[in-house]
């Protein structure tokens, strides 16, 4: 599903270097990424989602070179191979549940919105336990209600590949536990391929494999 | 500058439009039938003129309604009297552009007459309801000066007919003038001789021939209480009259009471009102018969 | 597009407190304005067009705005009284014909406009509902003072005293409403018209009582001396005309010496309008006479200056409210920068960042723009009346 080779990515006139030779992520896994603050872990997700891009090195996402393809060429791949479920959700207050998971096909051309989306996004959101709240204003939901929001616009446009950044990080255990049953499940259910940066170790074992990021991580001397 | 012309010849338009939209005739309304005569004959088929109060009325006492006083703000021309004649001018609206007083050009010589009651109340301060002799039409002259008015106001309607309207006029001035001539002749050998009229009515007769005449209010159709002919006794004293001069045909006991204290009676109608048989003219040449036999 | 339009007013209606004002500042800057020059050209075309039909107006010396305001569009401050005798002079002068008007009476809050039928002729009125004036006591009524007061033909008016404390003693008259005149869109639909006699009867110089010397009451009559019977104030006099007393009312004085506000006097042509005015220039009577057209245009004159001012306010205060405006989008757009992050990152184009932006912009500046049109037309559907009251007074 991932392949990255030679990969050597530096911020623009910053000090933050990242090497990665080479990465693989089989399809179908479900990979944890851990590694300390500053590690590159957000910055591994950046890069094959194409929201940045290396110079030299070469990344493949789903069988396309993401690396080769133009700005508006990723974005488009990105709506359409890829689903983001972010630490703090990053839901827009000012729409509804239903809106909220309908947004990535109100705000882009890439992905056509068809009569049986709602459908979709209804039966998602049912899935997810959330389907008697698609009304509802998000500022009202719980922490739990937010995380299955944000899952469902995730999973809605179909990707291939689901990356989650700290997707668990400001819930309680137990609730930690049912998400990450939820995004499995969802992961299974849709047969895609699953990276979690996360660092909450006593989730790790649940993963099919882990990486950690320390070793990638150089800081260029100065 | 230009919108001045244009308002002008709207307004002409609008005043002279009921005119030009009934085609031939002016619509010529009059307050009383010596001015209606007078239109008739000046205007000849040029107008339309009419006088329509009921014929047993005196116009000048007259209360028209409504419905006519809306016929009178039709009319092209409203011919009034002037001189305080027909007091219900003043309680009804007419267009004042189009009416036309036919006596104003001889305003100054209008007779006062004061012997009506003042009062006072309101703002207005000390005030008497004296007014004018109004009955001028019987001072030939002035029913000439009269006839001129009636013959400007209606050239002025309709400057096309002027030569019409002014030959018509000569023809009834000639015959206004004929009849003072005769009313001048007939009363010429006694004019100061004393005569009672039965109604303050003949001021400008009396003015025109120099008569020497007195006025007692006196119905021609009731026969007078005993405090008027006590009235007329004590006048008689002072004003041997020996004729009593009527404005229509008097009741018969007055007449033979008249005549036993020494007084007769003849008619002289000052035609107000439309006669029931002839014209202004033949009423007038009759009235200046009457006279003949008492200034004989 | 349609998504756009649907994210920028969810996210218009979620905040609307926000929304709301930037729709009042933005209507409120476009409608101030906007409905000035409509009052104001609404002002010009009922000043102009009645003063350029009316060519020349006669009466006492003083302020010539004050006659003409009165005069044409019945304003309030009454002008110098004059006397019908002046009316009769531009008559008689051969030059003009003459139309005089005794604008100083109200009823209800309506002027009372005493005039000779050849008004309506010259004013083009025409009657819409029951007949023109005919008797005394009679009024008819302009369309919106008919609405205003709620009356029709055959109803009643009271004339108003003209102060609370009338040491005259003058009786309000008691009109019947004979006529509705069709509307005319000036100063003339908000008129109640009387004959001028019958203003007279409002001001007690024409009146009608009992006849005093068969008044038998001894409390009617203060002194009764040799041909003069003066009568106590508490002698009834009519406050209603009606056909059983009209044969009483009557003149006192001389009619000539009645009085009246202003004389409308129509030259016959251009020639004798300037020979008449060279009368009165020369003339030494205490009469102006003023072309409406001049006084109106000096008027005017006068708005427009203040209303420059007033558009150099209304442009500084305008583009301190764009900037305002551009302020609360640039900060708007920083509280948002979050959002627009995630959206990005979720593979939204930052030219699709721009169109919501835009068609947040374009909602509110729709939603003025009804609110300005919807304002604009209650302000033109009253500008009749506002003009009146703002300048015409």
């Amino acid at each position: 599903m991932i392949q990255i080779h030679g990969l050597n990515f530096t911020y623009p006139g910053g000090t933050f270097q990242l090497q990665i030779p080479s990465f693989r992520v089989q399809q179908g896994e479900k990979l944890a990424v851990i590694g300390p603050s500053g590690s590159g872990k957000t910055t591994l997700l950046n890069l094959v989602s194409g929201i940045v891009t290396a110079e030299p090195g070469e990344i493949n996402v789903a069988e396309t070179t993401v690396s080769a393809l133009s700005d508006a060429e990723r974005r488009d791949f990105r709506i359409r191979n890829i689903g983001f479920v972010f630490q703090d959700f990053e839901l827009l207050d000012y729409l509804n549940v239903l809106d909220n998971i309908l947004h990535p096909y109100r705000i882009s051309r890439a992905l056509r919105q068809d009569s049986g989306v709602r459908e979709r996004a209804a039966l998602l959101a049912a899935q997810m336990g959330i389907g008697d709240k698609l009304k509802r204003r998000t500022d009202a939901l719980s922490q739990g209600e937010k995380q299955r929001v944000a899952i469902c616009r995730a999973l809605l446009p179909g990707p291939r590949l689901l990356l989650a950044d700290e997707a668990t990080g400001n819930l309680d255990p137990r609730n930690k536990g049912r998400i990450l049953d939820l995004l499995f499940e969802a992961v299974d259910a849709h047969g895609a391929t699953l990276l979690a940066v996360t660092h909450d170790h006593e989730l790790l074992p649940r993963f099919d494999r882990v990486v950690d990021f320390a070793g990638f991580q150089q800081t260029a001397a100065a | 500058m230009r919108n001045l012309l244009q308002i002008t010849l709207l307004l002409l338009t609008i005043l002279f439009a009921p005119a030009t939209v009934a085609a031939d005739k002016l619509k010529v309304y009059a307050v009383n039938y010596p001015l209606a005569y007078f239109a008739e004959r000046i205007a000849g088929g040029q107008a339309e003129v009419v006088f329509p109060a009921p014929p047993d009325i005196d116009p000048a006492f007259w209360m028209p309604d409504a419905v006519t006083v809306t016929a009178y703000q039709g009319a092209d021309l409203i011919l009034i009297n002037g001189a305080g004649y027909a007091k219900w001018i003043s309680r009804v609206s007419l267009p004042r552009l189009r009416m036309v007083d036919t006596s104003r050009l001889f305003a100054d010589s209008y007779i006062r007459v004061a012997q009506t009651t003042s009062h006072s109340h309101g703002p207005g301060g000390d005030h008497s309801h004296s007014g004018t002799a109004f009955t001028t039409w019987l001072d030939p002259r002035q029913a000439v000066q009269q006839a001129e008015a009636i013959t400007a106001a209606l050239t002025r309607k309709r400057p096309a007919a002027k030569q019409q309207f002014e030959s018509n006029l000569e023809s009834l001035k000639s015959d206004l003038l004929a009849l003072d001539e005769r009313l001048a002749r007939g009363t010429t050998s006694a004019a100061d001789r004393p005569m009672v009229a039965s109604h303050p009515i003949y001021q400008y007769l009396a003015r025109r021939y120099g008569l020497n005449l007195r006025s007692v209010m006196w119905e021609p159709d009731e026969v007078p209480s005993e405090t008027r002919w006590a009235e007329l006794a004590q006048l008689l004293k002072e004003h041997p009259a020996k004729w009593m001069l009527w404005e229509a045909e008097p009741a018969s006991e007055s007449v033979e009471r008249l005549r036993s204290i020494g007084v007769e009676s003849i008619v002289f109608d000052p035609s107000g009102n439309r006669p029931v048989a002839g014209d202004f003219l033949s009423v007038m040449l009759k009235n200046a018969a009457s006279l003949e036999d008492v200034y004989r | 597009m349609i998504d756009s339009i649907y994210i920028a007013w969810r996210y218009v209606s979620y905040n609307w407190v926000r929304s709301l004002t930037l729709v009042a500042c933005v209507t409120l800057i476009a409608v101030l304005p906007l409905s000035l020059e409509l009052l104001l050209d609404e002002s010009e075309r009922q000043l102009l067009s009645r003063a350029e039909t009316t060519p020349l107006v006669v009466g006492a010396k003083g302020s010539s705005l004050d006659l003409v305001m009165n005069s044409l569009y019945f304003g309030e401050t009454l002008p110098e009284l004059i006397s019908m005798a002046d009316a009769e002079g531009v008559t008689e002068s051969g030059l003009a014909q003459s139309l005089p008007l005794y604008v100083r009476f109200k009823a209800r809050g309506a002027p009372v406009v005493g005039a000779t039928l050849d008004y309506f002729d010259f004013r083009g009125l025409h009657i819409a509902q029951g007949r023109n004036l005919a008797l005394l006591g009679e009024c008819v009524l302009g369309a919106r003072a008919a609405e205003k007061l709620g009356l029709k033909s055959g109803d009643h008016l009271l004339s108003s005293p003209e102060s609370l404390f009338d040491l005259a003693g003058v009786y309000p008259l008691k009109m019947q409403v004979v006529g509705i005149l069709e509307p005319a869109h000036s100063a003339d639909d908000l008129a109640v018209f009387v004959d001028l006699k019958t203003a007279w009867v409002i001001q007690g110089l024409v009146h009608g009582h009992t006849d005093l010397t068969s008044v038998t009451d001894p409390t009617l009559v203060m002194d009764r001396s040799q041909g003069n019977v003066t009568a106590t104030a508490k002698l009834p006099q009519y406050a209603q005309i009606t056909p059983e007393n009209i044969d009483s009312f009557h003149f006192h004085g001389d009619p000539a010496d009645y009085p009246i506000t202003a004389v409308i006097a129509l030259p016959y042509d251009d020639k004798f309008s300037a020979i008449l005015r060279g009368r009165f220039v020369a003339g030494e009577q205490p009469l102006q006479i003023q072309v409406p057209g001049e006084v109106i245009e000096g008027l005017l004159a006068n708005i427009f200056r203040i209303k420059s001012v007033l558009d150099a306010v209304i442009l500084v205060v305008g583009l301190s409210t764009v900037l305002a405006l551009v302020l609360v989008f640039a900060l708007s757009l920083r509280l948002r920068q979050r959002e627009i992050q995630t959206i990005f990152k979720l593979g939204c184009s930052r030219l699709a960042i721009a169109r919501f932006l835009g068609a947040e912009i374009a909602i509110i500046l729709a939603a003025s723009a009804l609110l300005t049109l919807l304002l604009l037309g209650v302000v033109e559907h009253y500008d009749e009346q506002l003009v009146r009251t703002l300048f015409i007074r």
